[in-house]
């Protein structure tokens, strides 16, 4: 009893302590030039209260009795005229609370300490999650503006939006109104997230260029070093941010916040991917695959229904267990062109990845220049049907190299794919090429020692080009082993080294053979022998020659540029994104229009003039923001940042409850002067 | 036939109907000058018998009775009431403090006064309406019958606010004008810097029937004000500066019931009537409801 006791009196002196602490802190706020002002104002009311000279006239019957009244209560009559003045205390107390709303009273502050703040705000997709109403970013806007509120005069924050960009929406300002007025202004985006932009901005003005030398005296620093407090407003999706190290915003005191925005148990399912692919046995007809992802701790079932141009052809129920992913396959008829919509029905707090698009364009036919002094089994693999419905092949001999309509035709992206069959140009072309037994020019590719009848150890089956070709009996009589350029992949690895491997030139890539096909009448291989021959040339012409990508133009993922090829030969190409105007993109330098405004999820049509080229779709397609359960803790370098789910103890605004009062004060005034009531 | 009845703002139709059945009552019984529809108190011709006496020379024959001389062999002669008629006074203050109020005091005075009036000129009674501030000397004209309902209108629409006699002076002055007795209504807010008792005892002293209508308005009752005024008493213009506050407006009502109080217990102490009239009150209720109770009318 008597421990509760002494409990209670304890958490009431606490309070008391917390209280003086509040008024003291609100207290430094004015001057005391400024108290005494404020002081004057109620002492002037008084004032003017009693020299006020105006009265009304009035004609009365009598004053007779008048006078006899006021006779009567003339004794102590200054107390009497205060104690009759309800309109004059309720002036006093309007003034008070005027003047208290003014000095921005609060309870239960927090001080924040320090009093440089950087507020990094995640705006990337899962915050538009909705199991915080109405969304986590207006969560997480909310608490940053109560952290901005909390700051004093002198202090000084910077606001940073973070997607998979970060944008610094107010350098570091003093200003409350401006940093809650560009927080505001902080707009949901449709992108992956990536805090390492993000902490590299924010600590740009923490750490600034250190000296490069330590040892050296003479090597100082650029900038002083201006340490500030991190506030982090995010869910937490995003990889661990590696190799960074926070320096100065780490530092002892000033140790970075986590405001973990979101509840633990948030569910979610999500599209994961949606592609189309030709059936190999009939390559007419289209194959839908999709996976979903359930993120949730529970069993789901959702119905995911598949449309076509906005009509429905399909749907089918799918059950997904907890934490695993499940695929869906439709075979839809014969489908030319159009857009594919995958929606699901499910109810979870992010609705963003519950639909997905992918198009399927116009076939377009692939440009390949075959230059060849002769080599007849790559010739009869160019020229089965399948090839001739893909791609026109044009056979050139090397001496075509030489001419000046090869020159206009390769720099000027008039081939998808040139195949250099021993021999090589003197400027690579601006397409994709297949080298056979020679090197390419360009810089990064070497070659070492040419060997004697390599043997084939592996095959990169996992490479477009390599899908379904199996070599394990082939035979090489001789080879060069090949070093590609970084980015490069091995297609055909050899016990001396790789003797294909496809390496990345500028958007193009450059297709490697180390060994010949055929070398002056003599086969320099068995290959075409197989059956792998013809389904690796048809692999290279769907995909070096880009047949591949026209059937289904790829998704790329919001915010990502995308490079629309297309035998337009118009110089701009108009495209309609899903939200906003249309907007228009030049050629670009490969021939390609690269379409960079892609923030929002959808499908993006594409024209030129009146003609329809095709569209292509954006999707969300993240494990990472489609997973709303967010993480408990941030890793940055080995520093973790531990989140806080609670709310921040911010210090509560009371001006407006006051503000509030005052009119209520000014409203009972009114009320009472018009009312007539008197005390 | 009766007189065809005159309408005026003063007396409607329907308010005159109502009082054409009452008729003005004094406590006291007074002698009349002419004949008139009242018992006085001298012994006369009416068909009220009022006492025997014995015969004595001279006296009529006619009034000998001839039965009690047949039983008792003595002449006794009859004696009978006289009727006679009544004089009624009205006495209106018209100062400038009786023109406030809704309607105005005096208007209330006036309607109150025509009403008495007429009920008494309906009896034959002798009427004569006058104001506090007439001059001393003239005295106004008198009216006895019906017929004279028109000519005393015109006279009550003539009288205007603003007379500046004190309300003693003015009373004294009608005391001296009018010798007669009868009945006196004074209808007066009372409100005199000066007092209102002198006015009281110059009536008092006259042995008249005095009845006091003090008429008061709403505003005075229940005044209608807020705020930091100045009071300027519209008869001497003097000043009152009041701040408008519930303590001032609760003693303003206690001074107010103590004053009316006051001229009540003044009045009831010297035989007189006093009766408070607020100009809200329809002066038909007043004269059918509260001069009825207090034995004016009947």
């Amino acid at each position: 009893m008597m421990a509760a006791l002494r409990n209670i009196v304890d958490s009431a002196r606490n309070y008391g302590a917390k209280a003086t602490g509040l008024l003291f802190e609100r207290a430094e706020m004015l001057v005391v030039w400024q108290w005494l002002l404020l002081a004057l104002v109620p002492l002037l009311i008084v004032l003017l209260y009693f020299l006020k000279l105006k009265r009304q006239p009035l004609q009365v019957p009598s004053t007779y009795l008048w006078h006899k009244s006021i006779e009567d209560l003339h004794v102590n009559s200054v107390w009497q005229r205060l104690r009759q003045s309800l309109l004059l205390y309720l002036q006093l107390l309007f003034i008070a609370l005027v003047a208290w709303t003014l000095l921005r009273p609060t309870i239960q502050g927090k001080r924040l300490i320090g009093d440089r703040f950087i507020f990094l705000v995640d705006n990337s997709a899962s915050m538009g999650a909705t199991d915080v109403a109405p969304t986590r970013l207006d969560e997480a806007k909310k608490r940053a503006g109560e952290l901005i509120d909390e700051m004093r005069t002198g202090d000084v924050a910077m606001l940073v939006s973070f997607s998979d960009g970060a944008k610094i929406e107010q350098s570091f300002s003093e200003d409350p109104r401006e940093l809650r007025r560009r927080l505001d202004a902080i707009k949901q985006t449709d992108r992956s997230t990536s805090l390492a932009e993000a902490l590299r901005v924010a600590a740009g003005l923490a750490n600034p260029g250190r000296s490069s030398n330590r040892e050296d005296a003479g090597d100082v620093q650029v900038a002083e070093a201006e340490p500030a407090t991190l506030y982090i407003f995010s869910d937490g999706k995003f990889p661990k941010v590696k190799d960074f190290s926070l320096g100065h915003l780490a530092e002892k005191g000033r140790e970075p916040n986590y405001v973990i925005i979101g509840e633990p148990d948030a569910t979610n399912v999500a599209i994961g991917a949606f592609t189309t692919g030709r059936q190999e046995a009939n390559p007419d007809h289209l194959q839908v695959f999709a996976r979903l992802d359930n993120h949730c701790a529970e069993k789901v079932s959702v119905i995911a229904e598949l449309s076509l141009n906005g009509e429905l052809i399909d749907a089918k129920p799918i059950d997904i267990e907890p934490g695993d992913s499940t695929g869906v396959e439709y075979d839809p008829d014969k489908v030319e062109t159009g857009v594919l919509k995958l929606s699901i029905d499910a109810k979870d707090a992010l609705a963003i990845d519950n639909v997905a698009w992918t198009t399927i364009n116009a076939r377009r036919r692939g440009k390949v220049l075959f230059v060849t002094p002769e080599n007849k089994p790559l010739e009869f693999a160019l020229n089965t049907d399948r090839v001739r419905e893909l791609a026109d092949v044009t056979q050139r001999t090397p001496d075509f190299l030489a001419q000046p309509d090869y020159r206009k035709q390769a720099d000027g992206g008039g081939y998808d794919l040139v195949i250099y069959d021993r021999c090589r140009p003197e400027q690579m072309p601006q397409a994709n090429t297949l080298f056979i037994g020679r090197l390419p020019l360009s810089d990064g590719w070497r070659a070492g020692e040419m060997a004697d009848v390599p043997q084939i150890i592996d095959v990169e089956q996992g490479h477009p080009l390599m899908q379904i070709v199996e070599m394990g009996n082939v035979l090489i009589v001789e080879g060069t082993p090949l070093f590609p350029p970084s980015g490069g992949t091995t297609l055909i690895d050899s016990q001396v080294g790789a003797m294909f491997a496809i390496g990345p030139r500028e958007g193009y890539e450059d297709a490697v053979m180390g060994f010949m096909i055929v070398d002056q009448d003599k086969m320099g291989t068995d290959w075409p022998r197989f059956a792998s021959f013809p389904v690796f040339v048809l692999n290279t012409i769907e995909y070096l020659a880009g047949t591949r990508s026209s059937l289904d133009s790829g998704s790329v993922r919001p915010g990502q540029p995308i490079a629309w090829r297309s035998d337009t030969p118009a110089e701009r190409i108009q495209v309609r994104p899903p939200k906003g105007a249309p907007f228009e993109v030049s050629r670009g330098a490969l021939n390609t229009f690269n379409v960079t405004s892609t923030a929002d999820v959808g499908v993006y049509e594409v024209r030129a003039g009146d003609q329809a080229l095709g569209s292509f779709a954006v999707n969300l397609f993240d494990g990472n923001e489609s997973d709303v359960r967010p993480a408990l803790e941030l890793a940055v370098g080995d520093y973790k940042v531990e989140g806080k789910t609670s709310r921040e103890p911010a210090r509560r605004d009371l001006w407006k409850i006051v503000l509030l009062a005052a009119l209520a004060v000014l409203l009972a005034e009114w009320y009472i002067y018009n009312r007539r009531v008197y005390v | 036939m009766p007189a065809p009845t005159p309408t005026s703002e003063i007396l409607s139709p329907e308010l005159l109907a109502q009082l054409e059945r009452l008729e003005l009552v004094s406590r006291k019984v007074f002698r009349g000058r002419m004949k008139g529809e009242r018992r006085s108190k001298r012994k006369g011709q009416s068909v009220e018998f009022a006492d025997f006496r014995n015969y004595s020379h001279g006296d009529d024959l006619r009034f000998i009775d001839w039965n009690s001389y047949a039983r008792l062999d003595k002449l006794f002669l009859k004696l009978f009431f006289e009727e006679e008629d009544l004089h009624f006074y009205a006495l209106i203050d018209a100062s400038a403090s009786m023109d406030f109020g809704d309607p105005t005091k005096l208007a209330y005075a006036k309607q109150l006064a025509a009403s008495l009036a007429f009920i008494g000129l309906v009896r034959s009674d002798r009427v004569k309406i006058e104001t506090v501030g007439q001059p001393a000397r003239q005295s106004g004209p008198m009216w006895r019958g019906r017929r004279s309902l028109w000519p005393m209108l015109d006279h009550l629409e003539h009288i205007s606010p603003g007379e500046p006699a004190p309300l003693a002076e003015g009373v004294k002055n009608f005391c001296l004008r009018n010798s007669g007795k009868g009945i006196v209504v004074l209808i007066s807010d009372l409100m005199d810097k000066h007092g209102y008792t002198d006015a009281l005892r110059y009536l008092m002293a006259r042995q008249m029937d005095v009845y006091v209508i003090q008429v008061l308005s709403q505003e005075e009752i229940e005044p209608d004000v807020k705020g930091d005024l100045r009071l300027i008493d519209c008869e001497d213009e003097d000043m009152a500066e009041i701040t408008v506050s519930a303590p001032l407006l609760k003693r303003y009502k206690q001074n107010l019931a103590a004053f009316v109080e006051g001229a009540r217990e003044f009045c009831n102490r010297r035989g007189m009537s006093y009766i408070l009239a607020k100009n809200q009150l329809p002066v038909d209720q007043l004269v059918s409801n509260y001069l009825r109770q207090r034995g004016l009318v009947r």
